[in-house]
Order: structure tokens, then sequence, then C-alpha cells
């Protein structure tokens, strides 16, 4: 399987949105390359037929219906804003 | 008051008779924590105002001889990725370092219902990512029994709260080990429940479909007690089901416990086991075998994979279940922010100064196993081969009731020992993660004729003999029964019977 190199992590962590510093940029790239090559004992192992495994049981889907339901919560999560304003999350403007 | 021996079962019988209030119980604890926490690390934040007023209620109701239950003023330890509305959840994480619940998780209500204690929030891994403890972005949490070693992870704060008398319970959560690793290598009790039996509400999650809350104590019985509280269907955790588990979780039948077959996979047994931790493994299967109970030999030929399998799943799901922690919901760990022209700028320096190495080592290798032209090679495919280790183990459950193994390859680490090489690290946890990744029930017991671990706790703290030269033989070792989905009853009967036998000290008067 591929591994990954500098342009491809910071790639990836622009994706993700994290800062590295140079010093996590390198440490990490070596992590990944023993993480990904332990990964490579998968590639002798036939799936071809196998069904993926979503989730961690076969249970079904979960279905309510579509009501009207008191929720006690409404406001709560507010003071773990860093900014708010009237009630609502207030946020560096995202188109300059 | 001894706590050593003191279990949920003789608390509440010690209730009941006015042997003792739930506040002087609770007060004991307090001061136990403030002599020895500073040592241990286990706790992150206590909780000792509402505890005291808790207790005090508790005390209300039972001077009116109102029926109260079993888990009425037991004083627990909370794992701090477990919301409870008005304390702090940092997950051990500093990008959650001033965060504070809005709710309670599901497991919380519950155990409120049930008039139980809370002591404090205990120290984890950052987000429960790591096997030692070592990840918190906040302190070290040493191990009780020796203080050179990690109490393992990720709950590693409540395996070592349980196992120093700071908390008679603790609750941890369990994503490839992270409950019964650490009780395995601090000699308590873990339940690893079965995928969907607990409610994961208000449980900051790590990976959604592995991620379980399960109790860590220092008896089966008292884990049974606790499991039977905070299982059930939660409508705020819709893969939570609503399963009749009945009297037995609680009336364990030994009759037909002695009836069982447990299998013991070949593949758990293999190089790089340690030799003590097999003939602790061993000397427990004996014991059982003397009840009566059969052994066959059976096969999980995938099991190899599921380590691989495991670290492709995991992080797949880590690097979703994190994108949450932006800066912008959750308090930003950086001041930065006021300079940050931009939202994608909040984003990248909150994340960057708020998140941890390992934190980060998983965000991207999930980012990478579920990016374009990788996600077949990799996230797929380790789905296909999660179905395959599942199948093993439907088909070795056809011919047994539950399996022996191994909780960890080797007793508890030193300090320091893991931290720069993360897959040595991930290998500790070779033995547990087939369980979650199949979402099956697993006990972790300490083996305990293996060596005399029953007297230690805070009265033996810290030891003196604890020293550079302590051999691994004296350190506890787990080992690990796992059992069919929903059928808790099964490993939790056999493993109180065990016990019964082997320490019938903690299930006396």
């Amino acid at each position: 399987m591929d591994s990954i190199d500098k342009k491809s992590l910071e790639h990836l962590a622009e994706l993700a949105r994290l800062e590295l510093n140079p010093g996590e940029e390198e440490k990490l790239l070596s992590d990944l390359k023993k993480i990904l090559d332990y990964f490579e004992e998968l590639k002798s192992l036939n799936t071809s037929d196998i069904e993926p495994m979503n989730g961690g049981t076969s249970l079904t889907n979960v279905f309510r219906e579509d009501e009207e339901r008191e929720n006690t919560n409404i406001g709560e999560g507010l003071d773990a804003f860093p900014e708010s304003k009237d009630g609502f999350l207030k946020v560096p403007p995202v188109f300059q | 008051m001894s706590l050593n021996t003191l279990t949920i079962k003789k608390f509440h019988d010690g209730l009941l008779a006015k042997k003792f209030s739930a506040l002087e119980v609770a007060q004991t604890f307090f001061a136990n924590i403030k002599e020895h926490d500073p040592e241990i690390g286990a706790y992150l934040n206590l909780n000792e105002e509402n505890a005291m007023r808790e207790a005090e209620t508790v005390d209300a109701a039972v001077a009116k001889n109102e029926s109260v239950g079993m888990l009425a003023g037991v004083p627990l330890a909370v794992k701090d990725n477990i919301l409870i509305k008005g304390q702090p959840a940092t997950a051990g994480s500093k990008i959650l370092e001033h965060y504070t619940a809005s709710y309670d998780a599901g497991v919380i209500k519950k155990l409120k219902n049930e008039k139980a204690i809370f002591l404090g929030k205990t120290n984890m891994d950052e987000f429960a990512m790591g096997s030692s403890t070592e990840n918190s972005a906040f302190q070290i949490t040493k191990n009780p029994r020796d203080p050179e070693r990690v109490p393992g992870g990720s709950s590693g704060g409540s395996a070592a709260a349980v196992t120093a008398d700071l908390a008679l319970a603790g609750l941890g959560s369990d994503t490839g080990g992270s409950i019964r690793q650490p009780a395995s290598f601090c000699g308590v009790v873990g339940l690893k429940p079965t995928y969907g039996a607990v409610s994961r509400s208000g449980l900051i999650a790590m990976a959604s479909s592995l991620d379980q809350i399960g109790p860590l104590t220092k008896t089966v019985e008292d884990a049974a007690i606790i499991f039977d509280a905070i299982r059930g269907h939660d409508p705020l955790d819709s893969t939570s089901a609503d399963t009749n588990y009945g009297n037995e979780l609680l009336n364990p039948d030994f009759v037909k416990i002695k009836e069982l077959t447990i299998g013991v996979p070949e593949e758990y047994f293999v190089d790089g086991l340690n030799n003590e931790v097999k003939t602790a493994v061993e000397s427990a299967r004996k014991t059982i075998e003397g009840f009566g109970v059969k052994f066959k030999k059976i096969s999980l030929p995938h099991t190899k994979y599921a380590l691989s399998t495991y670290y492709i799943i995991m992080p797949a799901e880590v690097s979703a279940n994190l994108a949450r922690f932006d800066g912008i919901r959750y308090e930003q760990a950086t001041s930065d922010k006021r300079q940050a022209t931009s939202l994608k700028d909040v984003y990248f320096k909150t994340r960057g100064a708020g998140f941890g190495q390992e934190a980060k080592r998983r965000i991207i290798l999930g980012t990478f196993v579920l990016s374009s032209g990788y996600y077949d090679a990799y996230y797929k495919k380790a789905q296909q081969i999660r179905t395959l280790i599942k199948n093993d183990f439907d088909e070795a459950f056809k011919e047994v009731d539950a399996i022996l193994a191994p909780v960890a390859p080797t007793p508890a680490f030193k300090i320091g020992e893991k931290t720069e090489d993360p897959l040595s690290m991930y290998l500790s946890d070779i033995f547990t993660i087939p369980v979650n990744l199949a979402g099956l029930p697993a006990l972790a017991i300490p083996a305990r004729n293996y060596a005399d671990y029953t007297q230690t706790n805070a009265e033996n703290f810290p030891r003196e003999s604890a020293s550079s030269q302590r051999k691994s033989a004296s350190l506890p070792i787990g080992f690990q029964l796992i059992g069919k989905p929903w059928r808790e009853a099964d490993i939790l009967g056999l493993g109180q019977y065990y016990e019964r036998t082997t320490i019938p000290e903690f299930y006396s008067g």
C-alpha cells in the first residue's frame, strides 16, 4: 500500500484543520510510516466477498415519530461558547 | 472503618444496619483522597460539596426507614469523559480544560436516580486515547501497587482510585480495552458491556461504534450491581438496546454456571505473551476447572489482524468525532483567537494548540484512511476484516458459552517506557481489541491465587518495597472472560463464583 510523505501529511493536516509545527510534522511522519507499514499485513487477506461491518451491532435503524417534544436543555450549551451575542454563537467572518 | 474489603453490598448492609452513615463514609473517602491522591494522581477534579449534600440526603432517607437502593450513598469515581451536569469534563484534553458539562450522561442520570454519590472526575488519556493514562494533558497517574508503573489506560484514574480506596467503585469507558487493561494492571475488576447495553449519551465520543461505559470495582458482584443500574435503553442513544436481562445479573444461578463450557483460543497464547501472564491465566483456568466447568480449545483465526483493523476503524471515527472541537462551540485553547482573522484560522490555531500528540496522530491517520484513493484499501478493508473477526467469535460461540483469555500481554509497565513508540503502546491492547470490534461483553478479573493482592490499598500505600528492583512477578495480572452478546450474566456469574472461592472475605458479612 502507499505510504505517506511530507506533502501528503501537510495536505491531511489541512483537511483536518490542524496546525502542526515542523518538529511535530517530523515525528508524525515517522510514526505514521511505521503504523502504515504495520497495516501491510492486511494485504495478504482476501476479503473480496465479505460484507463490511458498519457500526458496533447488527441492530436495525431506529425510528421515532416526528412529533413535538419538550426539550428542557435549550440554551444550556451557551456558556460553553467562547463568544456569543443574544443567545447566538459569535464567530469571525467566514468570507473576507 | 476499614475500606479495604468494603464492597457495595457490605456498604449497603452497613448503611441499613446503621453501622455508619453515608456522610461518614464519604468523609472517609475524601480524607483518603486528600492524604494519598497527591501521590497517585487519580482525580482531576473533586465534587466534595455536592457529594456531602447527597450523602446527607441518603442518610435522611435511611433515618426515616425509606427504602433505598443498593447504590444509595455509594461513593463513585467517574472518568472525566462522562458528563455530570455542572461539573468539569475535560476528557483529559487541554481543548476542554475549562468546559463545564451542561447535562448529565445517560448513566449519570440512572445513578443519580439510585442516589449514588460522585466523589469526582478521574484522570485519563486524552479523549481515551492511550493505554497508560500518560497521554493526559494534565497529570500522570501512578499505579497504586507500584508508583513507578502506569495504572494502565485509558481509564487509569478510575482504576487507580478504586485500587487505592479513593472510591468504592468507578466508571470507565472501553473502546479497545480501556476498562479491562487498567483493571488488570491495578488488580481490580473491570466490565466492558455488550455494545449497546449501556447508553453512550453524554460520553465524550472517541470511536462511536466501539465505545462502551462500564464499571471498575473491587469485586465481580459490585461490577454486576453497577452494570445492572446503568444498562438499558436511552432515547438519547439510538444504538442502546432494550434487552431483558431478567434477574440473573444480581442472582446468578451457580448450578447453571458450573455447567458452562469455556473456550481457550490458541491465538491468544502465543509468543510475546509474558510468562507470568501465561502462568496467571493458566492458574485461573485450573481453579475454574475445579468447579466442574469444562474447557475446550478453540480457534479465532483472524485474531492477528485485529490490531491493524482497529487502528484503521478507530482513527477514522476519531477524525470525525473530534471535528467538533473547533474553538467555536467549546472554548478555544489558545488566546490567539482574537488575532485570528478568519474562521479557518480559529480552527487551525485552536486544534493545533489544544490537541496532544496522540490525538493529532489519530486524527491524521483517520483522515488518511478515509481520504479519496485510500478508502477502499484501508477503511473498507478493515470493515470487512471486522466482519471476519466477528464471524470467528460467532462460530466459536456455537461450541462454547464463554472464552477465557489474557487481558494484556504483560503486567503494568514502567512510566515512560512506551511513550516514545506508539506502536509498542498499541500492542498492549492486542487481546482486548477483538472484543470491541465484535461488540461483545468481557470481564477482567485479577487472577487471585497467583499471588496475594488483597491486602493492598490505602493502608498499604505507598509500599516500602516499591523500587526499581521490584519484579513484575509481584504485580497483579488479570484474566478475561469474554461472553456471548447480551450474556453478561454468564461471565459475571462465573467471575463471582471464582471470587467466592478465592477471596471469600470480600463476600462474607
